[in-house]
């Protein structure tokens, strides 16, 4: 019978501690609730999409204690430690797991999307056989696969750095370089360059893609616009290349003299 | 005399903290723990060599909060426990309690002493990695002095506000251990149960996100209630924010500060509530 009653007092007793708990978690979620969404909005990290592929990883607690940063350059050396043995699953794994844990660095997000893109394809084509086995239509869509999957994942980069130059010039080198898909690279460098922040070289890759892609008039007008906004004192604007290209733009389109582009 | 033939006495709290407090600091556990922190912060700059991503006066940052949060979780959780048990396996509760103490005196003056001393470790560990920044900073000013037209780019303020939320964070943690000790008979389910609670209040906004995608109308309301049951100590994750952008929002700041004084307030009633309810 006391056992009972114990049994009771202590059930009673924590069932209004569990009510009172949920009681001032209700009437203070009106507090929380903004603050809650300021600290979210501030910090991407803290979603559930992005949070669950780190989940049961053993990394929790590095989460919770926050040593995100060095618990991600821990995982970014293991990363490297696979991509040297050349193990496509566990450095493809091992990539996402890095950015999941931190992805605030932009840095994991490119090397990440480099080592997807550019060497995996290599790896798959010597598992495969080597290069003088496996036939072009193989090696060409292990170049499309991983491509993409390089392409999906800078995407994600987006949800943490919106309209980052750099993940768009990523996309940009991978539509070139791998893919060779000159128009969609085109399109990429060319919201990269709108960019204020964008590196100079974007804007003049763009036009010299518009000028691969036979599009000489409209690399013509863009560069002249283009050459306006760039500053005379930064050299990585590189601005007599500019000018350069427009004379020869000029020359190819047989621009009439009075027309020409002034200075 | 019982306990309530007295008015409740600021005094009599005050002498607990402040004997608990002295309690604490004597012990190896805090020193122990207290070393390993600081120990931690002021290496950080040997562990520059592994950072890959952010900046490094950013890295240093979150390496100095990584170990204060990490260690300061684990001293408050510990010491909490400790502290509180020691009286009761030592009988000296017994002896206190048979006094004109009211119980609520005995909780809060335990829990003062203990944020106390969390107290004193977060204004050690804050302080060593802003004397660690400021000094690392100067030597970069000085190496690329165009990199700092601006003048110094980590903001000190933002770093002692976000170490004082932590303070607050540890606060509502060592409410929370209170609470479970008022009504655990033993130290090791205390320690056990706290590292859970600590757990599970860090990733209670998963289970906000998620309640809403569960098909089951029990299972979401139970998720549903978890959420509430359970402080978010999310929320308290602002070190992120130091070093980018426009800093620290001071209204932030204050909200959060507040919503940590009135969990500490809620938690520690219920502390005494629960306590009063158990045989000693």
């Amino acid at each position: 019978m006391p056992f009972a009653l114990n049994f009771l007092r202590s059930a009673r007793t924590g069932l209004l501690v569990a009510a009172g708990l949920a009681a001032a978690g209700i009437a203070l979620r009106p507090l929380e609730a903004p603050a809650w969404e300021e600290v979210r909005s501030r910090q991407p990290a803290l979603r559930l999409e992005s949070i669950k592929d780190a989940l049961g990883q053993g990394v929790t607690v590095g989460l919770l204690g926050g040593f995100r940063a060095i618990v991600a350059d821990f995982f970014w050396i293991r990363t490297n430690y696979v991509w040297e043995k050349y193990d496509l699953p566990a450095t493809q794994t091992s990539i996402k797991l890095v950015t999941a844990i931190d992805p605030r660095p932009t840095y994991f997000w490119l090397n990440g999307s480099r080592m997807i893109a550019y060497d995996m394809p290599n790896w798959r084509i010597d598992k495969a056989g080597g290069y003088d086995k496996v036939p072009d239509t193989v090696k060409k869509r292990f170049d499309q696969e991983q491509s993409e999957v390089a392409i999906r994942y800078l995407n994600e980069g987006f949800g943490f750095h919106p309209e980052e130059p750099l993940i768009r010039l990523e996309i940009a080198n991978i539509y070139l370089n791998r893919l060779k898909d000159t128009a969609s690279a085109a399109r990429d460098y060319a919201i990269a360059a709108e960019h204020p922040d964008a590196p100079y070289y974007a804007a003049r890759i763009y036009a010299e893609l518009l000028r691969k892609m036979e599009r000489n008039t409209d690399a013509y007008a863009y560069l002249r616009t283009l050459y306006a906004k760039l500053p005379a004192d930064n050299p990585q604007a590189m601005k007599s290349v500019v000018l350069e290209r427009i004379r020869e733009l000029e020359a190819e389109l047989n621009v009439a003299l009075a027309d020409r582009f002034r200075e | 005399m019982s306990a309530l033939s007295v008015p409740f006495s600021f005094n009599r709290l005050a002498l607990i903290a402040s004997n608990t407090f002295l309690e604490a600091v004597r012990q190896k556990l805090f020193n122990f723990l207290l070393l390993l922190a600081v120990g931690l912060v002021a290496s950080a700059q040997f562990f520059r060599d592994f950072n890959f991503g952010s900046s490094e006066l950013k890295f240093i940052a979150d390496f100095g909060f990584g170990a204060l949060i990490f260690f300061g979780s684990a001293l408050t959780i510990t010491a909490t426990a400790q502290l509180f048990f020691s009286e009761i396996e030592n009988r000296t509760a017994l002896t206190l309690l048979a006094k004109p103490i009211w119980r609520a005196e005995f909780v809060f003056g335990k829990f003062l002493g203990v944020f106390s001393v969390i107290g004193v470790f977060c204004a050690l560990t804050i302080g060593l990695m802003m004397a660690l920044l400021w000094h690392r900073e100067g030597q970069l000013m000085a190496a690329n002095p165009e990199a700092f037209e601006a003048g110094r780019i980590m903001r000190y303020g933002d770093l002692f506000i976000v170490g004082v939320l932590q303070w607050l964070k540890f606060g509502v943690l060592s409410a929370i251990v209170l609470l479970i000790a008022s009504f655990s008979n033993t130290n090791l389910y205390t320690v056990v149960t706290g590292f859970f609670a600590l757990v599970i209040c860090h990733l209670q906004y998963l289970a906000r996100d998620s309640w809403s995608n569960v098909d089951s109308l029990v299972l979401r309301s139970v998720v549903r209630l978890l959420s509430f049951v359970f402080p978010n100590f999310q929320l308290f994750n602002l070190s992120d924010e130091i070093g980018q952008g426009a800093g620290l929002d001071p209204m932030l700041a204050g909200r959060v500060a507040l919503y940590a004084v009135v969990y500490i307030t809620v938690i520690g009633g219920l502390a005494v509530y629960s306590f009063r309810n158990r045989e000693i």
